[in-house]
Protein backbone atom coordinates (compact mmCIF):
# COMPACT_ATOMS: atom_id res chain seq x y z
CA UNK A 1 0.00 0.00 0.00
CA UNK A 2 2.94 2.06 0.32
CA UNK A 3 4.62 1.79 -2.03
CA UNK A 4 1.40 2.08 -3.78
CA UNK A 5 0.72 5.59 -2.87
CA UNK A 6 4.37 6.88 -2.75
CA UNK A 7 4.65 5.85 -6.55
CA UNK A 8 1.36 7.76 -6.92
CA UNK A 9 3.01 10.64 -4.95
CA UNK A 10 5.87 10.68 -7.02
CA UNK A 11 4.00 10.37 -10.37
CA UNK A 12 2.38 13.45 -9.28
CA UNK A 13 5.87 15.26 -8.18
CA UNK A 14 7.87 13.81 -11.22
CA UNK A 15 8.76 16.40 -13.73
CA UNK A 16 10.35 15.56 -17.13
CA UNK A 17 14.01 16.08 -17.34
CA UNK A 18 16.02 17.78 -20.24
CA UNK A 19 19.63 18.18 -20.81
CA UNK A 20 21.39 21.21 -22.06
CA UNK A 21 24.44 21.55 -23.14
CA UNK A 22 26.40 24.93 -22.42
CA UNK A 23 29.06 25.59 -25.06
CA UNK A 24 31.42 27.96 -26.90
CA UNK A 25 34.97 29.23 -26.85
CA UNK A 26 37.25 29.34 -23.91
CA UNK A 27 36.66 32.85 -22.12
CA UNK A 28 33.15 33.19 -23.74
CA UNK A 29 31.37 33.32 -20.03
CA UNK A 30 29.82 29.66 -20.27
CA UNK A 31 30.49 29.02 -16.72
CA UNK A 32 29.12 32.72 -15.65
CA UNK A 33 26.39 32.47 -17.82
CA UNK A 34 25.06 29.57 -15.75
CA UNK A 35 25.62 30.89 -12.16
CA UNK A 36 23.78 33.93 -13.60
CA UNK A 37 20.67 32.06 -15.14
CA UNK A 38 20.81 29.58 -12.00
CA UNK A 39 20.64 32.98 -9.62
CA UNK A 40 17.84 34.29 -11.92
CA UNK A 41 16.12 31.14 -12.15
CA UNK A 42 16.25 29.54 -8.26
CA UNK A 43 14.92 30.64 -5.37
CA UNK A 44 17.32 32.26 -2.61
CA UNK A 45 20.23 31.17 -4.34
CA UNK A 46 23.28 33.21 -5.05
CA UNK A 47 25.85 32.59 -7.44
CA UNK A 48 29.65 32.50 -7.19
CA UNK A 49 30.81 35.94 -7.43
CA UNK A 50 31.83 36.34 -11.46
CA UNK A 51 35.48 37.70 -10.23
CA UNK A 52 35.77 33.82 -8.94
CA UNK A 53 35.09 32.06 -11.49
CA UNK A 54 38.37 30.17 -13.37
CA UNK A 55 38.59 28.02 -16.55
CA UNK A 56 36.28 24.80 -16.49
CA UNK A 57 38.67 21.81 -17.02
CA UNK A 58 35.70 19.05 -16.31
CA UNK A 59 32.05 19.42 -15.96
CA UNK A 60 30.07 21.84 -13.93
CA UNK A 61 26.60 21.47 -14.04
CA UNK A 62 23.34 23.22 -13.02
CA UNK A 63 19.46 22.34 -12.21
CA UNK A 64 17.11 24.50 -12.67
CA UNK A 65 13.35 24.18 -12.73
CA UNK A 66 11.21 26.61 -15.07
CA UNK A 67 7.45 25.81 -15.94
CA UNK A 68 6.94 22.57 -15.36
CA UNK A 69 9.98 20.92 -16.43
CA UNK A 70 13.58 20.60 -15.31
CA UNK A 71 16.59 21.51 -16.62
CA UNK A 72 20.29 19.87 -16.36
CA UNK A 73 22.54 21.96 -17.76
CA UNK A 74 26.28 20.78 -18.46
CA UNK A 75 28.66 23.32 -19.11
CA UNK A 76 31.85 21.69 -20.35
CA UNK A 77 35.43 23.73 -20.71
CA UNK A 78 35.71 25.63 -23.70
CA UNK A 79 39.45 25.28 -24.44
CA UNK A 80 40.79 23.86 -28.04
CA UNK A 81 41.73 20.86 -26.86
CA UNK A 82 39.01 20.00 -24.48
CA UNK A 83 36.42 20.33 -27.66
CA UNK A 84 37.03 16.98 -28.49
CA UNK A 85 35.12 15.96 -25.49
CA UNK A 86 32.14 17.61 -25.78
CA UNK A 87 30.69 14.88 -28.79
CA UNK A 88 30.49 12.58 -25.76
CA UNK A 89 27.52 14.51 -24.30
CA UNK A 90 25.68 15.32 -27.89
CA UNK A 91 23.79 12.06 -27.93
CA UNK A 92 22.06 12.81 -24.62
CA UNK A 93 21.43 16.60 -25.22
CA UNK A 94 18.09 18.06 -25.83
CA UNK A 95 19.42 21.55 -26.52
CA UNK A 96 22.50 23.60 -27.10
CA UNK A 97 23.52 27.07 -26.14
CA UNK A 98 26.38 28.38 -27.92
CA UNK A 99 28.28 31.48 -26.10
CA UNK A 100 29.81 34.10 -28.41
CA UNK A 101 32.51 36.24 -26.98
CA UNK A 102 30.75 39.30 -28.83
CA UNK A 103 33.84 41.45 -27.60
CA UNK A 104 36.02 39.19 -29.53
CA UNK A 105 36.42 40.40 -32.83
CA UNK A 106 39.53 38.62 -33.24
CA UNK A 107 37.89 35.35 -32.98
CA UNK A 108 34.80 35.32 -34.16
CA UNK A 109 35.39 33.24 -36.78
CA UNK A 110 37.06 31.08 -34.34
CA UNK A 111 34.05 30.55 -32.67
CA UNK A 112 31.66 30.41 -35.98
CA UNK A 113 34.19 27.62 -37.33
CA UNK A 114 33.84 25.76 -33.98
CA UNK A 115 29.95 26.32 -34.48
CA UNK A 116 29.85 24.67 -37.63
CA UNK A 117 31.78 21.59 -36.65
CA UNK A 118 29.60 21.41 -33.91
CA UNK A 119 26.49 21.70 -36.07
CA UNK A 120 27.28 18.89 -38.70
CA UNK A 121 27.82 16.54 -35.71
CA UNK A 122 25.14 13.71 -36.64
CA UNK A 123 24.31 13.57 -33.12
CA UNK A 124 22.76 16.68 -32.99
CA UNK A 125 20.03 16.51 -35.46
CA UNK A 126 17.05 18.38 -34.73
CA UNK A 127 18.11 19.69 -31.59
CA UNK A 128 17.47 23.67 -31.04
CA UNK A 129 20.48 26.02 -31.19
CA UNK A 130 20.44 29.03 -28.91
CA UNK A 131 23.71 31.19 -29.95
CA UNK A 132 23.96 33.97 -27.18
CA UNK A 133 25.79 36.89 -28.23
CA UNK A 134 27.64 37.73 -24.72
CA UNK A 135 28.90 40.46 -23.47
CA UNK A 136 26.92 42.97 -24.15
CA UNK A 137 28.19 45.37 -21.07
CA UNK A 138 30.88 46.13 -23.01
CA UNK A 139 30.76 48.79 -25.21
CA UNK A 140 32.49 48.64 -28.22
CA UNK A 141 30.90 45.07 -28.71
CA UNK A 142 29.47 43.75 -31.63
CA UNK A 143 25.54 43.62 -31.42
CA UNK A 144 23.27 41.14 -32.27
CA UNK A 145 23.16 42.21 -35.67
CA UNK A 146 26.15 42.03 -36.33
CA UNK A 147 26.76 38.53 -34.71
CA UNK A 148 23.57 37.51 -36.05
CA UNK A 149 24.49 37.15 -40.44
CA UNK A 150 27.86 35.33 -39.32
CA UNK A 151 26.30 32.43 -37.44
CA UNK A 152 23.45 32.70 -40.16
CA UNK A 153 25.49 32.14 -42.79
CA UNK A 154 25.63 28.54 -43.34
CA UNK A 155 21.65 28.03 -42.94
CA UNK A 156 22.10 24.68 -44.78
CA UNK A 157 23.74 22.96 -41.85
CA UNK A 158 21.22 24.23 -39.06
CA UNK A 159 18.60 23.10 -41.66
CA UNK A 160 15.07 22.68 -39.81
CA UNK A 161 16.45 23.16 -36.45
CA UNK A 162 14.88 26.24 -34.07
CA UNK A 163 17.92 28.33 -34.19
CA UNK A 164 17.99 32.11 -32.21
CA UNK A 165 20.58 34.51 -31.55
CA UNK A 166 19.75 36.46 -28.60
CA UNK A 167 22.30 39.28 -26.91
CA UNK A 168 22.73 38.66 -23.60
CA UNK A 169 25.10 40.13 -20.51
CA UNK A 170 26.02 37.38 -18.22
CA UNK A 171 27.50 39.36 -16.36
CA UNK A 172 24.57 41.63 -15.48
CA UNK A 173 21.95 38.84 -16.23
CA UNK A 174 20.46 41.02 -19.30
CA UNK A 175 18.86 38.53 -21.16
CA UNK A 176 19.39 35.37 -19.63
CA UNK A 177 15.68 34.09 -18.48
CA UNK A 178 14.26 35.27 -22.04
CA UNK A 179 17.18 32.97 -23.40
CA UNK A 180 15.96 29.95 -21.07
CA UNK A 181 12.02 30.61 -22.28
CA UNK A 182 12.80 30.35 -25.78
CA UNK A 183 14.50 27.37 -25.20
CA UNK A 184 12.10 25.68 -22.87
CA UNK A 185 9.21 25.82 -25.63
CA UNK A 186 11.75 24.34 -27.85
CA UNK A 187 12.43 21.78 -25.90
CA UNK A 188 8.84 21.08 -24.96
CA UNK A 189 7.85 21.01 -29.06
CA UNK A 190 10.53 18.79 -29.77
CA UNK A 191 9.96 16.28 -27.15
CA UNK A 192 8.21 13.67 -29.73
CA UNK A 193 11.93 13.57 -31.19
CA UNK A 194 14.18 13.59 -28.08
CA UNK A 195 11.98 12.57 -25.49
CA UNK A 196 12.82 13.62 -21.49
CA UNK A 197 15.27 11.74 -19.85
CA UNK A 198 12.97 9.88 -17.10
CA UNK A 199 14.85 9.17 -13.93
CA UNK A 200 13.26 6.19 -12.07
CA UNK A 201 15.15 7.01 -8.66
CA UNK A 202 14.03 10.97 -8.90
CA UNK B 1 12.01 30.36 14.56
CA UNK B 2 14.00 28.45 11.80
CA UNK B 3 15.11 31.40 10.93
CA UNK B 4 16.11 32.99 14.18
CA UNK B 5 17.89 29.19 14.70
CA UNK B 6 19.45 28.98 11.24
CA UNK B 7 20.99 32.84 11.90
CA UNK B 8 22.52 31.75 15.21
CA UNK B 9 23.54 28.54 14.14
CA UNK B 10 25.85 30.90 11.15
CA UNK B 11 27.15 32.69 13.89
CA UNK B 12 28.98 29.88 15.13
CA UNK B 13 30.62 29.63 12.14
CA UNK B 14 30.82 26.99 9.20
CA UNK B 15 30.64 23.80 9.80
CA UNK B 16 34.17 22.02 8.95
CA UNK B 17 34.23 20.12 5.48
CA UNK B 18 35.23 17.06 5.24
CA UNK B 19 37.24 15.81 2.35
CA UNK B 20 38.91 12.67 0.92
CA UNK B 21 42.24 13.09 -0.71
CA UNK B 22 42.38 9.02 -2.81
CA UNK B 23 44.48 7.90 -5.26
CA UNK B 24 46.54 4.98 -6.55
CA UNK B 25 49.69 4.46 -3.98
CA UNK B 26 52.82 6.62 -5.49
CA UNK B 27 50.28 9.48 -6.97
CA UNK B 28 51.28 11.85 -4.18
CA UNK B 29 48.58 12.17 -1.95
CA UNK B 30 50.05 12.87 1.38
CA UNK B 31 52.57 15.14 0.02
CA UNK B 32 49.81 17.10 -1.39
CA UNK B 33 48.28 16.69 2.16
CA UNK B 34 51.11 18.50 3.74
CA UNK B 35 51.90 20.90 0.85
CA UNK B 36 47.98 22.11 2.17
CA UNK B 37 48.85 22.19 5.11
CA UNK B 38 52.34 23.81 5.67
CA UNK B 39 52.90 24.63 2.45
CA UNK B 40 56.19 22.21 2.35
CA UNK B 41 57.26 19.42 0.79
CA UNK B 42 57.97 16.99 3.33
CA UNK B 43 59.39 13.69 3.21
CA UNK B 44 56.72 10.74 3.16
CA UNK B 45 57.11 7.36 3.79
CA UNK B 46 53.84 4.90 1.77
CA UNK B 47 50.91 5.48 3.53
CA UNK B 48 49.48 2.39 5.86
CA UNK B 49 46.29 3.70 7.29
CA UNK B 50 45.82 7.66 7.00
CA UNK B 51 47.00 11.19 7.53
CA UNK B 52 44.44 13.78 8.81
CA UNK B 53 44.97 17.21 9.28
CA UNK B 54 43.07 20.34 9.54
CA UNK B 55 43.38 23.07 6.98
CA UNK B 56 42.02 26.52 6.71
CA UNK B 57 42.22 28.09 3.28
CA UNK B 58 40.37 31.23 2.48
CA UNK B 59 37.67 31.27 6.09
CA UNK B 60 37.02 27.60 5.25
CA UNK B 61 38.52 25.01 7.49
CA UNK B 62 38.90 21.57 5.86
CA UNK B 63 39.32 18.45 7.37
CA UNK B 64 41.55 16.12 5.15
CA UNK B 65 42.07 12.77 4.95
CA UNK B 66 44.63 11.46 2.94
CA UNK B 67 43.87 7.45 3.07
CA UNK B 68 46.51 4.99 2.07
CA UNK B 69 46.64 3.79 -2.08
CA UNK B 70 48.02 0.16 -2.02
CA UNK B 71 45.85 -2.28 -3.43
CA UNK B 72 45.45 -3.85 -0.65
CA UNK B 73 44.09 -1.08 1.40
CA UNK B 74 41.93 0.19 -1.14
CA UNK B 75 38.99 -1.44 0.26
CA UNK B 76 38.77 0.41 3.03
CA UNK B 77 38.54 3.50 1.49
CA UNK B 78 34.76 3.19 1.82
CA UNK B 79 34.82 2.89 5.86
CA UNK B 80 35.44 6.68 5.38
CA UNK B 81 33.35 7.79 2.88
CA UNK B 82 30.42 8.88 5.19
CA UNK B 83 29.34 12.95 4.68
CA UNK B 84 32.54 13.51 2.69
CA UNK B 85 31.87 16.98 1.40
CA UNK B 86 34.66 16.70 -1.73
CA UNK B 87 37.08 14.07 -2.96
CA UNK B 88 40.49 14.94 -4.05
CA UNK B 89 41.60 12.28 -6.52
CA UNK B 90 45.46 12.26 -7.19
CA UNK B 91 46.46 10.54 -10.62
CA UNK B 92 50.27 10.33 -11.43
CA UNK B 93 50.41 11.54 -14.89
CA UNK B 94 53.60 9.90 -15.82
CA UNK B 95 52.35 6.34 -14.62
CA UNK B 96 50.98 5.72 -18.25
CA UNK B 97 50.37 1.92 -17.55
CA UNK B 98 48.00 2.07 -14.23
CA UNK B 99 45.72 4.51 -15.63
CA UNK B 100 43.42 1.97 -16.25
CA UNK B 101 43.54 0.90 -12.76
CA UNK B 102 43.03 4.18 -11.50
CA UNK B 103 39.92 4.87 -13.76
CA UNK B 104 38.66 1.81 -12.18
CA UNK B 105 38.98 2.76 -8.79
CA UNK B 106 37.63 6.09 -9.33
CA UNK B 107 34.27 4.67 -10.64
CA UNK B 108 34.20 1.99 -8.80
CA UNK B 109 34.26 4.72 -5.23
CA UNK B 110 31.44 7.13 -7.66
CA UNK B 111 28.99 4.43 -8.07
CA UNK B 112 28.83 4.69 -4.01
CA UNK B 113 25.60 6.02 -2.62
CA UNK B 114 27.11 8.20 0.27
CA UNK B 115 29.10 10.03 -2.19
CA UNK B 116 26.10 11.36 -4.42
CA UNK B 117 26.40 14.64 -3.29
CA UNK B 118 30.30 14.90 -3.39
CA UNK B 119 32.26 17.46 -5.21
CA UNK B 120 35.65 16.26 -7.15
CA UNK B 121 38.31 17.64 -8.13
CA UNK B 122 40.85 15.23 -10.34
CA UNK B 123 44.58 16.43 -9.68
CA UNK B 124 46.69 15.34 -12.65
CA UNK B 125 49.77 15.44 -10.31
CA UNK B 126 53.60 14.74 -11.48
CA UNK B 127 53.34 17.33 -13.98
CA UNK B 128 57.27 18.27 -13.71
CA UNK B 129 57.97 15.21 -14.96
CA UNK B 130 58.99 15.03 -18.58
CA UNK B 131 56.68 13.07 -20.93
CA UNK B 132 54.06 12.94 -18.58
CA UNK B 133 50.25 12.58 -19.91
CA UNK B 134 48.67 15.75 -20.60
CA UNK B 135 45.79 17.26 -18.82
CA UNK B 136 42.91 15.98 -22.02
CA UNK B 137 45.10 12.81 -21.94
CA UNK B 138 44.17 12.22 -18.35
CA UNK B 139 40.41 13.23 -18.96
CA UNK B 140 40.18 10.61 -21.32
CA UNK B 141 42.35 8.14 -19.76
CA UNK B 142 40.21 8.42 -16.75
CA UNK B 143 37.03 8.09 -19.18
CA UNK B 144 35.44 11.28 -17.15
CA UNK B 145 32.91 12.52 -19.87
CA UNK B 146 31.13 9.98 -18.45
CA UNK B 147 30.67 11.35 -15.22
CA UNK B 148 27.53 13.47 -16.20
CA UNK B 149 26.00 13.90 -13.12
CA UNK B 150 28.45 15.51 -11.09
CA UNK B 151 30.54 18.26 -10.92
CA UNK B 152 34.00 17.95 -11.30
CA UNK B 153 37.42 19.63 -12.44
CA UNK B 154 40.40 18.78 -13.57
CA UNK B 155 43.79 20.15 -12.62
CA UNK B 156 47.28 19.80 -13.25
CA UNK B 157 49.67 19.95 -10.08
CA UNK B 158 53.51 19.32 -9.38
CA UNK B 159 52.94 18.76 -5.24
CA UNK B 160 56.74 19.16 -4.97
CA UNK B 161 56.99 22.45 -7.53
CA UNK B 162 54.19 23.36 -5.89
CA UNK B 163 52.29 24.18 -9.09
CA UNK B 164 48.58 23.97 -9.33
CA UNK B 165 47.35 23.58 -5.97
CA UNK B 166 46.50 27.12 -5.44
CA UNK B 167 44.62 27.17 -8.57
CA UNK B 168 42.85 23.84 -7.29
CA UNK B 169 41.84 24.76 -3.86
CA UNK B 170 40.45 28.21 -4.50
CA UNK B 171 37.78 26.19 -7.30
CA UNK B 172 37.09 23.62 -4.29
CA UNK B 173 36.21 26.67 -2.22
CA UNK B 174 34.38 28.67 -4.37
CA UNK B 175 32.24 24.87 -5.16
CA UNK B 176 31.75 24.14 -1.61
CA UNK B 177 30.63 27.36 -0.58
CA UNK B 178 28.14 27.91 -3.34
CA UNK B 179 26.81 23.71 -2.21
CA UNK B 180 25.38 25.19 0.77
Amino acid sequence: MYTLLHGFYKYLVQKDEYCVLILGLDNAGKTTYLEAAKTKLTKNYTGIHPSKITTTVGLNIGKIEIAGIRLNFWDLGGQSELQSLWDKYYAESHAIIYIVDSSDRDRIDDSKETFDKMIANENLRGVPLLVLANKQDIPECMGVREVKPIFNKNAHLIGKRDCMVMPISALTGDGVDEGIKWLVDCIKRNSFIRPARNHEEN
Amino acid sequence: MGVLFSYFKSLLGAREMRILILGLDGAGKTTILYRLQVGEVVTTIPTIGFNVEQVQYKNLNFQVWDLGGQTSIRPYWRCYYSNTDAIIYVVDSADKERMGISKDELFHMLREEELGDAILVVLANKQDIPGCMSLKEVHQALGLEALKNRTFQIFKTSATKGEGLDMAMEWLANALKNKK
